[in-house]
Formats: C-alpha cells, sequence, structure tokens
C-alpha cells in the first residue's frame, strides 16, 4: 500500500501533510501516536527545505508513504538545494538552558522518532528514505 | 492572582502557526514583570518551532525575578520535551493549580 503526494515549500502546505496523515490514520488504522510522530518527522523536514532553499523560488516537494511488512518507509524528494540532514551535527541536549540553542533540534527529532534514514542527492533532487517502524498492535 | 499571567495554547504550534505565538509572547519577554504560566491543555502538536520560543520564554525569564512554568501537558507533547531536553530545565505541572500553587508560595 502506497500514498503519494506533492507540496510546494510553502509553510502552509504543512497543512496538507496533517490532513493526509489524517485519513491514513483510519485507512491504515494507526494509533494516534504513531501518526502525531509521523507528523513531526515529516513536518521538520519540509520545514528545512523551505528555511534551505531561501528565496530560490518555487522547490517541488513529493512525499511517498509505503506500508510494507512491519514499516512505513517515508521517500521525500526535493529540487532545493543540495541539503543531506543525515550528516547534521547533533545538538547536546545536556547543556544548561544558558547555552541551549535551537540549531539542529527539528532533525533530532526526526532522528529519535524514526528508525533509520538515508540520503542521496540525483537529478537535482535531494532525496531522502526513511523507515519507521510500525507499533506492535499494528504488525 | 494578579501578578501572573496564562497562556492557554490550543491546536499546533508548528513553523506555520509559531509567528504569531512568537508575536503574543513578544511583550512579556521584553522585560518580564509577571510571572507567566503556558497551559498547554488543549495543545495537539509541537515541532521544534514551537520549542524555539519555549527556549526563549526560559532564557528571558531565567534573568528576570519571574518565574516561568507549564502545566498539562499531553503525553506525546511532554515526549517531545523530554527528547529534546527542554524537562531538565522548564518545570513541567501536572496542572494549572499545581503551577498556581506553586507561584503562590514565598520563594
Amino acid at each position: 500500500m502506497d500514498i503519494f503526494f506533492q507540496i510546494r515549500n510553502d509553510c502552509s502546505e504543512l497543512t496538507t501533510i496533517h490532513a493526509v496523515l489524517a485519513k491514513l490514520k483510519k485507512r491504515w488504522n494507526l494509533t494516534r501516536r504513531f501518526i502525531s510522530e509521523m507528523n513531526l518527522i515529516l513536518d521538520e523536514l519540509v520545514s528545512n527545505i523551505i528555511e534551505h532553499g531561501g528565496c530560490n523560488g518555487e522547490i517541488e516537494i513529493t512525499i511517498r508513504l509505503i506500508k510494507k511488512d512491519n514499516a512505513i518507509t517515508i521517500i521525500l524528494t526535493d529540487t532545493g538545494p543540495p541539503f543531506d540532514p543525515t550528516i547534521t551535527p547533533i545538538p547536546d541536549i545536556s547543556l544548561p538552558l544558558e547555552k541551549r540553542t535551537c540549531g539542529g533540534l527539528g532533525i533530532h527529532l526526526v532522528r529519535q522518532f524514526s528508525d533509520g534514514c538515508s540520503y542521496r542527492r540525483a537529478d537535482n533532487k535531494n532525496i531522502l528514505t526513511l523507515k519507521k517502524l510500525l507499533p506492535e498492535e499494528n504488525r | 492572582m494578579d501578578n501572573t499571567a496564562i497562556f492557554d495554547l490550543k491546536g499546533r504550534l508548528d513553523s506555520r502557526t509559531a509567528p504569531q505565538f512568537e508575536k503574543q509572547v513578544s511583550d512579556f519577554l521584553h522585560a518580564p514583570d509577571c510571572h507567566l504560566v503556558f497551559n498547554f491543555n488543549e495543545l495537539d502538536y509541537i515541532s521544534s518551532a514551537g520549542l524555539r520560543i519555549i527556549l526563549n520564554t526560559a532564557k528571558a525569564y531565567k534573568s528576570s525575578p519571574y518565574s516561568f512554568v507549564t502545566c498539562c501537558m499531553q503525553d506525546h507533547v511532554q515526549e517531545v520535551f523530554e527528547i529534546s531536553g527542554f524537562d531538565s530545565f522548564i518545570t513541567i505541572h501536572q496542572s494549572l493549580d499545581d503551577s498556581l500553587k506553586q507561584l503562590e508560595a514565598p520563594s
């Protein structure tokens, strides 16, 4: 089973992601927690694409979600400038308040809520593939 | 209580809605002149864009004589706080009453 949709590099599209996932929740009978985590992963990655894209005009973003075996695979592509989120530095979350910054926090959340990801650049596109294991009750 | 402002957060706090929220709290952050409570009771979702505002709020209050506390987080919202390490410097109460009690108590 898979789902494919395309969005623009605009923050209003976060609503589109939320709406697609709300439908998937019913169709694939997923838990609220799982959908919320999927939403966070896509939200952070798409927000990054929008931010890194700057004012370079329209960036085409596609999202494919594949439910197979015990996991959902997310394939996210974008036509923005090269950006590999798998090699960004990990923020030190043990720092005291005065020293904390928010840099890298979004990607940190993506890593924590997913179960492996890989990046490649091809055809002038960033292609990010993530895996998220389904909770026990969905297997 | 006269010296406490309570913000009720509702819905989704992400990079789409964060700028509006940031605007609303900015007056409190410039020169805090009262305690501040963020009541998360009706907040369904938070992303790093929302966490950034929470961090800036905590920083602004750290150097003020007033307190900033939060309460009533849904489990998955609290999990995002914990994974980000924010629970080590932000007070999270179970209920609004608990928050108000702490702020009333002489420190």
